[in-house]
């Protein structure tokens, strides 16, 4: 059976800077992974070359068993990408936010099935017809989950999804990640933030200077460890 | 893509900037066309009165003649170029070229260079009509309306997002930027149509207004999204888009202008003038032969009526004016040629500037471009000649006067 | 005042970082430079050929043969109109008006063989002078450079920086303001040098001094607008989409809609237009060429008691040469009244143009720069007057001539054959009574009174945009 994402021996180059160097991984169905690593470690690039957006240098990333680079838009249409400080159009309501990206994805939803999703993000009903100028950063961050949970994709690519949320948030956050991960959907996550990450990912990938250097998993019903892998990732940093 | 084109409208309505600058647009051509209609009007009205006050004076004029002579000699009559239906969308030549003239019997050149044009500041600064605001106007609005479209999404960082939802950018960026270029043209057209009824123009005129603003606007629309694909901030892509904008309307044409103008030198006006009235002057003090002889060469038919006998003729005096006219010819032609030859050149130029190019398009719709002032000069001359056939058969012969037989005086008619 | 030169320091360095902001510079520096040595020749050029043309004229009309005076009146003189020296920064109306004039008896010509009827037709701006750069494109310029010179610190957060250590806004506004009025200044430099060189051609220091002042008042005002917008305005593309608005406003839309608007409220009939009427009147008053007009029968009865003679032919000067002189004053107060309602009208649809100055600084610098330059409506209005001025005085002094030295019985016989021609003239010197006419521009107290107007309304923006900076510089806040 094929990976839904799988990396393989990717290297970017991008101004004459090695960002990726030959990192390999996979992400299967129903599983969170989370790759986890320092400023300019490389995470960001990983999403946006499943994305299409970055041509890979070297190897190749393949999404549902399909290069990226060979059909681009088959990709984008099995992923629902959540970039770092999602922000959405900041004149426009939730409601409105959310028909405008629906439809921008070639789906609709009705109503309710809208209100649906804003329910699982918790979402409260009285924002839900204001300006998302108005939002917190929190609020903001739930609606873009909301158009994630709305878009019914099999993968979702999270980008920092819990900087700048206070702890209930992040912890309310986590949770839906786990149920949608239950779900079947395969979450990758990229993240610098080793507690939030052992938290929530069913595996943990270190990512350093563009190289994978360490993969932590979970086993037998237990989370990662939070201590194990901070300890990798401090030596690791302090090289 | 109506379902893309359907939700990009609906998503302009809610952006106020984009709101603004196009009510900014469908303002200024209600403006532009309603101030082109009100001076069609005036122009119209103008006509009107100076035709019923020229046959007053005219008949007032001829009242109590006694000789052909006298009676062409104080006999004016009017000639102009009416205002096209089309004219309100651009007033081109007209605030600058004269479009009437009261001339009479007496040499041309003498008459049919007066200017009987406006206030000078009019000339200087020029009009807000329809074409200024098409040709110049719109482009820089259309800038405005596109520069930022996807500079400003990276600004807000919701490019990657918006294109990773969209999965391709075509089905994003096209129907976006497409609804805004087609409401801008739509809200500078409708006032236009709108016009074109009020004003009886034919259909065919205005879609080709409609094609010649549609492309003017998508050529425009190619240049600023080729210069804002560029990875740069959006205050850099508008201030380059305006550069653009400026080399487009003010260098290239004021460039092409001066080379035109220094390659294509036109003769002195003044030194036409000077030489018709030297001819004219002079024949007084000449033998009356040197002006009959130059004058039976064009008119052999009336060889044998120009024996002139005594100091003062009508037919000799006339016929010395039409010599004046003769002498000139060489000169004029050239005149004429040359403001031909600027405005081919001029029109082989604007294909550098779509400002130009719209501009002397619209004025070719509208007939007051440089050709069509020209037409008029060339109507006017027709005129005058009729006016020398009528009384010729009648003054050399020297035929009885009859004052009936001026209800026959050829009227001039304008083009229709 | 060392901290306003240190941020202005720092914004001119990053100004010269900026390629897009260099490239501009130099871009409408080598416009300037090229427009203005294209234009100065040029100008130059004409000046000394229409000063040649009105000498030609003079010598000519000096060297006609011996002559019935009354063929002198229809031979007719030229008024020229050469540049004025500024005229090689803004040429003005003048290639619209035409710049020469047809002086005969009779009849007012109107001047003809304007420079824009025979103009490549290439749209609206293809016109370019040293003035219209100044006018429309460093405002431009200014824009570009300081759209985002007060924003840039708040979206850097070193503005947050800056307050917090005690500096106030007004004093940043300050700095800002000194780099602006720096490169203001240095682009003053092209035009001084104009200006300097108009002076060496016979301007009046004051009328060259005084356009220099306006179109430096005139950049402030730009350089305050662009100020105002970037401390008022929190985004840079808003503030630049703002200020490019400002800009189409003021130096395109405004302009042409103050043309269509002074032309609807005032209406000024074309020249056909009140000749008709006037024709009329005319007619009344009798033809000059025919003394036997019964409209001149009251004449001749006062002529007749003044000279105490019974008959026309006993009178002591040619009654045709009296006729012709009171039938040309007649017309001439006739022809001067209509001419003198329609440049009435005329100057007020410029006068409601130049109120438009209120919503548009363009406006007030164009007018007062042609009116300094002697360039503008009322020059050429005069131009008008002393070219008919001209003409009447050599009209009445040939009708004086024809009156006094040439009998009557000879005059009136003067068709009869050759030699009756030959006796009905008056020698060649009599041509000398045609004035020397050289058109000077108004003094440049006149001028300046002119502009005054134009003066009030620059400064009365200055004031306002000034005023607007600094109360917004004072309340900057995070």
């Amino acid at each position: 059976m094929t990976s839904p994402l799988e990396a393989r021996s990717l290297v970017l180059v991008r101004e004459g800077n090695t960002v990726l160097d030959g990192v390999s991984f996979t992400a299967e169905q129903g599983e969170i992974f989370a790759l986890l690593g320092g400023n300019g470690a490389g995470k960001s690039s990983t999403l946006l070359t499943f994305l299409g957006f970055l041509d890979p240098s070297g190897g190749e990333v393949l999404v549902n068993g399909t290069s990226v680079t060979s059909d681009i838009a088959a990709a984008r249409n099995a992923i629902a990408y959540l970039p770092e400080a999602a922000s959405l159009y900041g004149h426009m309501t939730a409601y409105e936010n959310l028909d405008y990206f629906l439809d921008l994805a070639g789906k609709s939803a009705s109503k309710d099935e809208i209100d649906a999703a804003l329910d699982r993000v918790a979402l409260p009903q009285e924002a839900r017809t204001r300006r998302l100028q108005s939002y917190s950063k929190g609020m903001r961050q739930k609606t873009a989950i909301a158009l994630a949970l709305l878009r019914e994709t099999p993968i979702l690519l999270l980008d920092e999804p819990t900087s700048g949320l206070d702890p209930v948030a992040i912890d309310e956050f986590h949770d839906l990640v786990k149920t949608l991960a239950e779900g079947g959907q395969t979450v990758l996550m990229v993240t610098h933030d080793v507690y939030g990450a052992c938290q929530v990912a069913d595996r943990v990938g270190l990512l350093r200077h563009g190289k994978l250097v360490g993969s932590f998993a979970a086993e037998n019903g237990k989370r990662i460890d939070t201590e194990t892998v901070h300890a990798a990732f401090a030596e690791r940093q302090a090289v | 893509m109506v379902r893309n084109l359907i939700r990009e409208t609906r998503f302009l309505a809610k952006d106020r900037g984009a709101i603004f600058w196009l009510f900014l647009a469908f303002l200024l051509s209600v403006v532009a066309v309603s101030f082109g209609v009100a001076e069609v009007r005036e122009q119209r009205e103008t006509i009107a009165a100076l035709l019923e006050e020229d046959a007053a004076d005219r008949a007032n004029a001829l009242e109590g003649q006694e000789d052909w002579g006298s009676a062409a000699y104080y006999a004016f009559h009017l000639t102009y170029a009416p205002p096209s239906d089309f004219a309100f969308a651009a007033m081109g030549q007209r605030d600058s070229s004269p479009w009437k003239h009261r001339v009479r019997m007496l040499a041309l050149e003498g008459q049919i260079h007066e200017a009987d044009t406006r206030n000078a500041d009019f000339g200087l600064v020029g009009r807000f009509d329809f074409a200024f605001l098409a040709a110049s106007v719109a482009p820089l609005l259309l800038i405005l309306l596109l520069y930022d479209l996807r500079a400003s999404e990276r600004t807000m960082r919701r490019h990657d997002l918006l294109v990773a939802t969209a999965g391709s950018p075509r089905s994003l960026w096209l129907p976006r930027a497409l609804v805004r270029v087609a409401a801008l043209a739509l809200l500078l057209l409708i006032p236009l149509w709108i016009g074109t009824l009020i004003e009886g123009a034919a259909m065919g005129l205005a879609l080709q207004a409609t094609a010649i603003m549609v492309g003017s606007l998508l050529i425009w629309w190619l240049i600023v999204d080729l210069v804002s694909r560029v990875d740069a901030s959006p205050s850099i892509l508008l201030t380059s888009l305006i550069g653009l904008w400026l080399a487009l309307a003010i260098v290239i044409p004021a460039v092409s202008k001066a080379a035109i103008e220094a390659g294509n030198p036109v003769p002195d006006g003044g030194e036409i003038l000077l030489l018709q009235r030297e001819t004219v002057n002079d024949a007084w003090d000449l033998p009356k032969e040197a002006t009959m002889e130059p004058f039976v060469e064009r008119h052999p038919e009336l060889a044998d009526h120009t024996e002139i006998e005594e100091g003062f003729e009508w037919k000799w005096y006339y016929a010395f004016q039409q010599v004046g006219d003769q002498v000139t010819e060489p000169l004029v032609e050239e005149y004429r040629d040359v403001r031909l030859a600027r405005d081919r050149q001029a029109g082989t130029a604007s294909l550098l500037s779509p400002m130009s190019m719209v501009e002397r398009a619209f004025e070719q719709l509208a007939e007051t471009d440089a050709r069509s002032m020209i037409a008029y000069e060339d109507r006017v001359r027709d005129y005058h000649a009729d006016l020398r056939a009528f009384y010729y058969p009648l003054m050399f012969p020297e035929e009885p006067y009859d004052s009936e037989l001026l209800d026959d005086l050829p009227s001039y008619t304008p083009a229709s | 005042m060392s901290t306003i030169t240190r941020i202005a320091r720092e914004e001119w360095r990053l100004w010269l970082r900026s390629r897009v902001v260099v490239a501009a510079a130099l871009i409408v520096a080598v416009l300037i430079a090229a427009t203005s040595m294209l234009t100065a020749g040029r100008i130059a050029d004409e000046q000394s050929q229409r000063t040649q043309q009105q000498i030609a004229a003079e010598q000519t009309f000096f060297a006609q043969p011996d002559r019935h005076p009354h063929r002198m009146v229809h031979y007719g003189h030229y008024a020229f109109r050469p540049p004025p020296p500024l005229a090689v920064f803004e040429p003005g109306v003048d290639a619209v008006t035409g710049q020469s004039i047809f002086l005969e008896g009779h009849r007012q010509n109107t001047a003809m063989f304007a420079d824009t009827k025979a103009a490549a037709d290439l749209g609206g701006f293809a016109a370019l002078t040293p003035a219209s750069l100044y006018q429309l494109l460093l405002p431009l310029l200014l824009i570009v450079l300081g759209h985002a010179m007060f924003l840039r610190e708040r979206e850097s957060g070193t503005l947050a920086v800056m307050l917090a250590q005690g500096q106030s806004g007004t004093k940043l506004a300050l700095g800002k303001a000194a780099a602006l009025l720096a490169v203001i200044a240095i682009f003053m430099v092209p035009l001084v040098f104009v200006a300097v060189y108009s002076i060496s051609l016979g301007e009046s220091a004051l009328a060259a001094g005084s356009m220099v002042a306006g179109y430096f008042v005139y950049l402030c005002i730009w350089g305050a607008i662009v100020l105002a917008a970037s401390i008022l305005l929190k985004q840079r593309s808003v503030s630049l989409g703002a200020l490019i608005f400002v800009w189409l406003f003021a130096a395109l839309i405004v302009p042409r809609f103050a043309i269509n608007a002074s032309s609807a409220a005032i209406d000024a009939p074309g020249k056909i237009e009140s000749d008709l009427v006037m024709l009329a009147e005319q007619r009344k008053l009798g033809d000059g060429h025919n003394a036997a007009d019964p409209a001149f029968m009251q004449l001749q009865a006062e002529v007749l008691e003044q000279y105490e003679v019974e008959t026309i032919e006993e009178l002591p000067i040619n009654w045709r040469g009296v006729v012709a002189s009171y039938s040309e004053a007649e017309l001439t107060d006739l022809l001067n009244s209509y001419a003198e309602e329609r440049m009435g009208l005329e100057a007020s649809q410029s006068r409601i143009f130049g109120l438009f100055g209120l919503a548009s600084p363009t406006i007030a610098i164009s007018s007062a720069s042609r009116t300094l330059a002697g360039t503008d409506l009322a020059t050429h209005h005069r131009f008008l007057r002393e070219s008919e001025a001209l003409r009447f005085g050599f009209v009445q002094a040939l009708n004086e001539k024809h009156a006094t030295e040439l009998d009557y019985a000879a005059d009136i016989n003067r068709n009869a054959d050759a030699e009756a021609s030959r006796r009905a003239r008056v020698n060649a010197s009599a041509w000398q009574v045609l004035d020397e006419f050289r058109f000077e521009p108004d003094g440049a107290d006149a001028r300046l009174e002119r502009a005054l107007l134009s003066f009030v309304i620059l400064l009365a923006w200055l004031t306002a945009a000034g005023g607007i900076v600094y109360g917004a510089a004072r309340r900057v806040r995070l």
